[in-house]
This record gives C-alpha cells, structure tokens and sequence, in this order.
C-alpha cells in the first residue's frame, strides 16, 4: 500500500519502541522511559521536519490495559496508551525539559521509584558539591552545559584520559575487587547518575566541582569555596593516597591554579612587530597590505605574491590545484554530509566504458531538504 | 544477525541517534540498551522500505567520483536529476551510498 513519507515514520517509530518494549523489560527500566525516547524521537523528527506535525495513529482498537501482549502488536499500529502520545502530548513536554517528564506525565507512581533510583545518592562520592551539582542538573534538566562529548557511550568511554592522576590512583581502592574492568564496571552502574556525572566533570571540568579522592583538590576547592574545608576531602582519602597526593599537590598548585599569568603566546607584542595575517607570516608586511586590500576570493591575491616572493627560489607551484576539483570536493564533501544524500541498497551496478548503470532499492533520499522513499531506483551516470 | 546501519544517516535515523544520545548522558539510558534500540531501528527501517514504499524513481547525472569498498558503492553526482511519479527534484551535488542488498538474503 502506499504511504506518504511521514506516515512511514511514524509505522517506524511504532515498530521499534513495541519491539525494544520487552528489551526495556528485560533490563529492569521503566515504561516512562521508553515513553520518554519516542516522544524525544518524534519531536526531533518534527524539528526537522522529517515528519509534519499531525501525528495520526489509527484509533486503539482495544482498551490500553497494562500488561499488552506484544504478540499482538506486531502487525498491527501501535494501539497502546496512544492517546498519552497526541501532539498534546509533544507540546506538554516542549517548554519542560526531557528530564522532567517522567515526573509531568500522568503514569502511574509506581515508576516514579524505579526512576528515582538513578538519581539517588551514590556512596561513590559523598562530596556535598557533587549533590548540589546533582541537584542543579535534575531541576534544571538539561544535561549540564560541560557534559558534551559525542556519544562517548558507543565507543569505551576513555576514563583513562583523565588527566588527573591522582584521580585514578584514588579510585584503585575503590575498584580493587576488579582492577581489570573499570569500564564495565561504569556502565553497569550508568543508571547511577550521579556516579557518571562525576566521571564526566573529572574529564572536562578543571574547577572545584570535581569529587577528588586526593589531596590535589585541597588548593582548588580551597581557592573556590572556601566553606569546604580540607578535611572535606580528606575525608574520602585514604592512607595509601596521601603520600602520592602530597607529591602531586605540589605538582598540581602549580598546573591547576586558575589564575597564573602567562608572559608568552597569546598577549605579548610579536603579532604587532610582524603583522600577521593567518597563514602568510612568512611575507613581508609590505605584501599584507595587498592581501589585505584584495577581494574576498582566495585566488585572486595569490598571483601577485607568487611574482614577488619566489623570484630566486624554483617555483613551488603549489597554487596548481587550489580551485580545482580538490578544494571542491573537500568542501562539497562536508557540504554533502548534510545536504542532498541518498542511502539504499544496490542490486546491480554496471559499466559500459563511461556509461555507467545502476539498480538500487529500499532507499531513503534527502534532497532539497525533503525526504523520499523509493522502493526501486534505477540510474544512469556519465563519468 | 547482522543490519544495514547505514539507514542511520537519514533524517529519522539521526533524530534517533540524537535522542539515545542524550538519554544515555542523562543516565535514563544503558549504552547496551541504546545499541539495541538502534539495532531494532536498522532492522524495522529495511523492513518498512520494503514493504510500506513502492515508488520508483530514476536518476540522472554526471557522475564525479565512484567508490567501492567494504562492498559499499559511493557515488558522487553533479548536476543531478532524480524523477519520480509525483515530482521531478534537480542536485547540483548528491552523494549515493548502496550496500549490497545480497548481503542480508545470506
């Protein structure tokens, strides 16, 4: 049957969230969580236009009980409680943020106490700054503005770039039961938010927030907040961590104070004595002017620098290929990662001297900013 | 069994992407979980273009560059046409990528 774009996205959208229903199951998380990645799917989907804003399913044809047999929901629309997922729905959970919902929608408390789980204390790091953090992150919903790296949960997250050393002898105590397996050892307790914010505020965060198990964080959290006392930290220290922490701290007064002035690099005066402009230092400041002066377009002052400046070297020529193919295909490149692509599966391609012919199928195309589907594509190409 | 991941790349597949993304920062979400959402979605995006979508369409255009690795084609076009029964849509560039649909009948 033919369908527009929008309602096979939604057919989709239905198919997944039922079939990872029992994998969510299995894994002991909520029902509102699953609740929480279609929504979140589908408002994205609708922010960029992937899907138009009327989310029409077929009417529930049975009664949204608890227990739904997912037998009977394979081949038929996704009957659940679809009245919860309306737009009304997607508009409720616009303005608060994606944290807050398990808390908004109207799903029975039972959830609400598994939900809460991940956000309970931790013995981990029992520092007061962690929970205020913590408690900040919850209200304010949002991922903290610090916790940016790109799915670092689909490669092994690299908690061994810590630059903090004494960070990581601290926590052998902790995983002395399992010295070979830190990474396992931090997915599985992931759902322990709190523990995976303090991993990632170790990373990228050099202020005092950090739950250091060292003595290092003695001069930082001293220097920030002056109501926390060493003994704070002392307190999550141990005998053997001491020697190494009082050699690191000396080391790290020095690397980790905020403020230490810096007589070289950045703000001294050599860009004024030689006038730089980008890449071109090696000119003299008379041809600058030029450079200065000319168009916009990268090619046009290059001619006049190559006359002056390699008179009495062999020419490099390294101005050949500038606006050829290469720089436009290093720019189309990153241009077509996300503009106009087509992604599908090839039966046959084939080639006749430069003629070149294709057979595709089941595939997706984004062109002009629209997305189409096709079930068969056929093409021909001139090389 | 092993799926195209390369449905991933579209518009619905990065919404998802996207989304899993920020669950597994929050907390709410497992890595494993999310890889096996993500498998579920390779495997239900394949099933649904072959089963929800029959239109066809033809392409046209000079093509720029041509790439076959890992059994995947890539093919960048220039100055496109792609024609379909509804509507006729014109590139200046458009990058094709094409796993070997026999990959997944073995």
């Amino acid at each position: 049957m033919a369908r527009n774009v929008s309602s096979v996205y939604i057919h989709v959208v239905d198919d997944v969230i039922s079939k990872v229903r029992d994998e969510f199951i299995n894994f002991g998380v909520g029902e509102n969580v699953l609740t929480e990645l279609q929504t979140l799917w589908e408002m994205k989907m609708m922010q960029c236009g992937a899907i138009s804003g009327a989310i029409e399913r077929p009417p529930p044809a049975q009664k949204p009980s608890g227990p739904i047999t997912p037998v009977h929901d394979l081949n038929v629309p996704y009957e659940g409680p679809a009245e919860e997922y309306e737009t009304p729905t997607a508009e409720m959970l616009f303005p608060p943020t994606p944290l807050q919902t398990p808390i908004q929608t109207p799903l029975p408390g039972t959830d609400q106490s598994m939900y809460n789980i991940p956000t309970g204390p931790s013995d981990y790091a029992p520092s007061p700054i962690t929970d205020i953090r913590n408690g900040v992150d919850l209200k304010a919903g949002r991922p903290s503005p610090y916790m940016q790296p790109p799915s670092p949960w689909t490669s092994q997250r690299p908690l061994g770039v810590d630059v903090n050393v004494a960070y990581e002898e601290g926590r052998d105590e902790v995983d002395r039961g399992a010295s070979d397996q830190p990474m396992t050892q931090d997915f599985f307790t992931i759902s322990s938010g709190k523990r995976k914010r303090d991993d990632y505020a170790s990373q990228l965060t050099s202020g005092g927030y950090m739950p250091q198990q060292d003595g290092s964080g003695d001069v930082m959290i001293e220097f920030l907040l002056p109501e926390y006392q060493p003994k704070e930290v002392q307190k999550s220290m141990t005998g053997r961590d001491r020697e190494t922490a009082v050699k690191i701290l000396s080391k790290k007064e020095t690397e980790a104070a905020p403020v230490l002035p810096q007589q070289d690099g950045v703000n001294d005066e050599y860009d004024d004595l030689f006038h730089f402009q980008g890449n071109e230092d090696y000119n003299t400041p008379a041809e600058h002017v030029e450079l200065r002066a000319a168009t916009p377009a990268v090619g046009t002052p290059k001619p006049a620098k190559n006359e002056a400046a390699e008179d009495d070297e062999p020419p490099l020529n390294e101005d050949d290929d500038d606006d050829e193919d290469l720089d436009d295909l290093e720019n189309g490149e990153e241009e077509l990662n996300t503009q106009h692509l087509v992604l599908a599966q090839f039966d046959k391609v084939t080639r006749t001297k430069s003629r070149w012919k294709c057979i595709l199928k089941d595939g997706i195309m984004h062109l002009n900013g629209r997305d189409i589907l096709f079930n068969k594509a056929t093409g021909e190409f001139e090389f | 069994m092993a799926t195209f991941e390369l449905y991933r790349r579209s518009s619905i597949g990065m919404c998802l992407t996207e989304t899993l993304d920020e669950m597994v920062s929050n907390g709410t979400l497992s890595p494993d979980l999310a890889i096996q959402v993500l498998v579920q979605f390779d495997k239900s995006m394949t099933e649904a273009l072959e089963t929800q979508v029959k239109s066809k369409v033809t392409v046209k255009g000079h093509l720029h560059t041509y790439r076959f690795c890992d059994n995947v084609w890539t093919f960048i076009l220039q100055d496109a046409t792609f024609k379909n029964e509804e509507r006729q849509d014109q590139v200046g560039r458009v990058k094709i990528v094409a796993c070997d649909s026999k990959l997944l009948t073995q």
